[in-house]
């Protein structure tokens, strides 16, 4: 909502005074957030010498991706007031699908083809069952979850698949894969560092930019208003779920391509939560309407520096979660509890 | 007005049926370019679904429509738009989180491409010509519109219909929430859309304005089409006995003679609340009925919801002659007061609950056992209210949304009573009603000050007030600035009052 507000002032010449302006800045979600983040590395930068290094920023920035390029896509969803919970069955089915076609000896770009094509129709699954199909998506993608975790079990026989010289794989089309997923682009920033700025681009000018963005806030604001207005509500929403999807899938497939291994059982199990925890601190709201590619990618930095630091400064990994945890609920708490909006009853 | 264009839009025989209602039976309506056309009717007689059928919204079971001439199809509100008809809901259609501008350009949205780049600018610009067209200066063009208040709410979404290429307007209930001046000015833009050649349905019940603002004046009752006659041969009564089949000169008649008791019911002192409410003193005996007028911003609103415990207060608040601290509804009900908000949807009715839980509702106590609910009182006590309110249901079991918006406010009304209070708030008690079951609230709310409850009613209907009240305080800007008795109560002396042109007190004597 508050980036909404200040773009649409962003080129209105009149009538906003500066004051107005600053002010409005100083109450947008996302500038409690980066100041939370700064003060996060400041306290770093003074406690470990570690931290404000380029070779531990790009390792954060590489850490952060795969949760980061799929936080991208639930924004989306979430703006439209619907809920993803199936993004770490896709992940998987379609990281899975794509080592699976290499090692059976398809060219790349194939196996490629195939695995984001798994998580387009997955996310136009979900669109479908959460709109045509009249379920909550809360429902609809609890059950693609379990079905798409169980394609991946029965595709893979919950044995591993594992990507390296001896699966069989050509060697050409072995370095490929890594590169995408290992490399660095000019030997310096991680590629899928690459891919998540790459998405965030794109996403931000989807969502801020275009009519298709504009479209997805006021399905969320009000389905009611849309429809009336003759936005296609359906069709919006279903989008933004095969955005998701998308999404998805090429995070899964960078994500074989970096360790380069996968278990149906295993992989990406729980990554949802780590997605929407990201998307909501930055400010998306699961009732819809508001959020920010920005505040998302800020929410994203968040997690991601708040595990690097905890440890470097030897925290107990044990203590991790419960400290995650604790952020969510002080960043979404914060938000709320000085909140102007806040009502006596 | 055109007389001898073509019309703009037909309905032909329309029909259409819900799950045990038949909504519209073979309804005719025909709209000139440059008319305004109202739709007159109680609630339930299918004036709403008239809408959505033309919104796209509902699909007729039979019957055709005419647009231009052409015989047309609208299966969804894209078709609608395109076609140019564009619908002002009663309940708004606006999108909270987006800005004034953004929700006026809402449609603009809906035909541009999806790729291409939101014309933020243009939408800006239009927005701001809208707005400038209906005079409105004082809305801020990037405020989100979850900011504004509910009339000005209002006129976005009348600017937002109007913003387009419009040549049907279908407005319902336009100006239910704005001023006087507001809905003036709302009246001079429709002349002026008219003059322009747009065909305008207006749907609303106050039957004055209607008289005076449209050409041709359309009644519908219990969905069927029952006349279409000038406005200009119209009056108010006339229409009142085609609506509801029957003359009813009984609506704001009262036959109680307003004696009331000495006990205070609810005393009100020094009371101040946040920069809404400023040092405001008033009394409500037993067995009196004490009415709160006022504009939109004038504070009555908080003023009710004080007395319920909704706000903070500074001030001295008296219920049956004991000093209570109102800090949270539940405080106000042990207290002795209860509650009808104006809300009724979202705030009044448990609308997927039954109707015996819903009136059982603010009684828990006195319907279980040690934290369990005992079926049977619940279904006694719900029995005896849907009695004495003669309340309409198929069974005790009904769910409340299938309830019209009278039965409904009956079945809260009814949940007040059970709690047996001292002190009635009613909070727009009538809105959106029709007018024969306005006519039975009024009546159960004499009876009830009968019996010696007292009841404050703040409502926007100044007609209701006169008609009901034995005493009717005017407020402004946070102050109390008029105090009339039944007998000197009138609508221009109140009226001025409200926009603080004068003021106007009882002296003592006056005073029981």
């Amino acid at each position: 909502m508050a980036q909404q507000a200040t773009s649409a002032t962003g080129q209105r010449s009149t009538g906003v005074t500066m004051s107005e302006r600053i002010k409005r800045v100083l109450r947008a979600r996302e500038t409690g957030v980066l100041i939370a983040l700064l003060l996060m590395c400041i306290f770093l930068w003074q406690v470990s010498p570690a931290f404000l290094t380029v070779r531990n920023l790009l390792n954060i920035g590489r850490q952060i991706s795969l949760i980061g390029i799929m936080a991208i896509g639930m924004t989306f969803v979430l703006i439209s007031r619907e809920i993803d919970l199936s993004v770490g069955s896709i992940y998987a089915l379609s990281g899975l699908a794509t080592g699976m076609l290499l090692i059976a000896g398809a060219p790349l770009w194939l196996a490629l083809l195939i695995g984001l094509l798994i998580g387009v129709s997955a996310g136009a699954a979900n669109g479908l069952l959460s709109t045509y199909g009249l379920l909550p998506s809360f429902i609809a993608t609890l059950g693609m979850m379990s079905v798409l975790r169980g394609i991946a079990l029965l595709m893979t026989n919950g044995q591993p698949v594992t990507i390296n010289e001896s699966s069989g794989v050509a060697p050409d089309t072995l370095s490929a894969f890594f590169f995408i997923g290992q490399g660095r682009l000019l030997d310096v920033i991680p590629m899928q560092l690459v891919f998540f700025i790459a998405v965030s681009l794109i996403g931000w000018i989807l969502l801020s930019k275009t009519v298709f963005g504009f479209r997805v806030y006021a399905v969320g604001g009000s389905d009611k208003a849309a429809r009336v207005s003759g936005i296609k509500v359906y069709q919006t929403k279903i989008l933004a779920f095969v955005i998701m999807g998308f999404l998805a899938a090429l995070s899964g497939i960078l994500s074989l391509a970096f360790l380069p291994s996968g278990q149906a059982g295993r992989t990406g199990v729980g990554v949802e939560l780590d997605v929407i925890a990201a998307a909501v601190i930055g400010g998306a709201s699961l009732s819809g309407g508001e959020g920010t590619i920005l505040g998302t990618i800020l929410g994203v930095l968040i997690i991601g520096v708040l595990r690097n630091g905890l440890v470097l400064t030897g925290v107990s990994p044990f203590w991790q979660e419960a400290i995650i945890g604790l952020v969510i609920i002080l960043a979404v708490g914060l938000d709320k509890w000085t909140s102007s909006r806040r009502r006596a009853a | 007005m055109s007389k001898d264009s073509a019309p703009l839009v037909q309905l032909r025989n329309i029909s259409k049926r819900f799950p045990g209602v038949q909504a519209l039976d073979r309804v005719n309506l025909s709209v000139l370019p440059g008319e305004i056309h109202a739709v007159v009717g109680e609630n339930g007689a299918g004036k709403s679904t008239l809408i959505n059928i033309l919104a796209g919204e509902l699909q007729p079971d039979s019957g055709s429509i005419l647009f231009e001439g052409v015989e047309t199809v609208i299966p969804n509100a894209f078709v609608s738009q395109r076609l140019g008809i564009s619908v002002v809901y009663q309940e708004l259609a606006l999108c909270p989180n987006l800005s004034v501008a953004e929700n006026i350009s809402l449609h603009q949205a809906a035909v541009d491409r999806g790729l291409s780049f939101v014309k933020r600018r243009q939408f800006a610009a239009r927005a701001r010509n809208v707005l400038e067209q209906l005079g409105i200066a004082d809305i801020d063009l990037s405020t989100p519109v979850s900011r504004l208040g509910i009339a000005q709410q209002q006129l976005v979404e009348i600017a937002k219909a109007i913003s387009g290429q419009v040549k049907l307007l279908v407005l319902d209930e336009p100006n239910s929430a704005l001023t006087d001046e507001e809905s003036a000015r709302l009246f001079a833009i429709l002349r002026q859309l008219r003059a322009a050649g747009i065909g305008i349905i207006y749907v609303s019940h106050r039957l004055e304005e209607v008289i005076s603002l449209a050409d041709r004046i359309t009644v519908l009752r219990d969905g069927q089409y029952i006349e279409t006659l000038a406005a200009a041969d119209a009056t108010v009564d006339g229409l009142i006995a085609r609506m509801v089949g029957r003359a009813v000169d009984m609506l704001y008649h009262r036959e109680r003679d307003g004696a009331q008791s000495a006990t205070l019911a609810l005393a009100v002192r020094h009371l101040s609340s946040g920069a809404t409410l400023r040092d405001i003193t008033l009394s409500v005996h037993a067995g009196e009925i004490v009415g709160i007028a006022g504009l939109p911003d004038s504070g009555k609103d908080e003023l009710v919801e004080c007395c319920f415990g909704l706000h903070r207060y500074h001030g001295e608040i008296v219920i049956g002659g004991a000093v209570v601290q109102l800090h949270s509804p539940t405080s106000a009900i042990e207290a002795g007061v209860a509650f009808v908000p104006a809300d009724r949807r979202h705030v009044g009715a448990l609308l997927m609950m039954s109707v015996q839980n819903n009136i059982a509702a603010a009684s828990l106590p006195a319907v279980s056992t040690a934290g369990l609910l005992r079926p049977g009182a619940i279904r006694t006590l719900a029995n005896d209210y849907v009695t004495q309110l003669d309340v309409r249901i198929s069974s005790l079991e009904q769910q409340m949304a299938t309830l019209s918006g009278g039965n409904q406010q009956k079945v809260i009304l009814g949940r007040s009573i059970a709690t047996h209070p001292k002190v009635l708030i009613l909070h727009e008690p009538t809105r959106g009603i029709d007018v024969g079951a306005k006519a039975e609230i009024y009546r159960i709310l004499q009876e009830l000050a009968q019996q010696g409850v007292g009841i404050l009613i703040a409502s926007s209907e100044l007609p209701e007030l006169i008609g009901q009240c034995d005493r009717i305080l005017v407020m402004h800007r946070g102050t109390i600035t008029g105090e009339f008795t039944r007998s000197e109560a009138a609508e221009e002396p109140i009226l001025a009052c409200a926009m603080g042109q004068m003021t106007h007190f009882i002296s003592e004597g006056e005073k029981r």
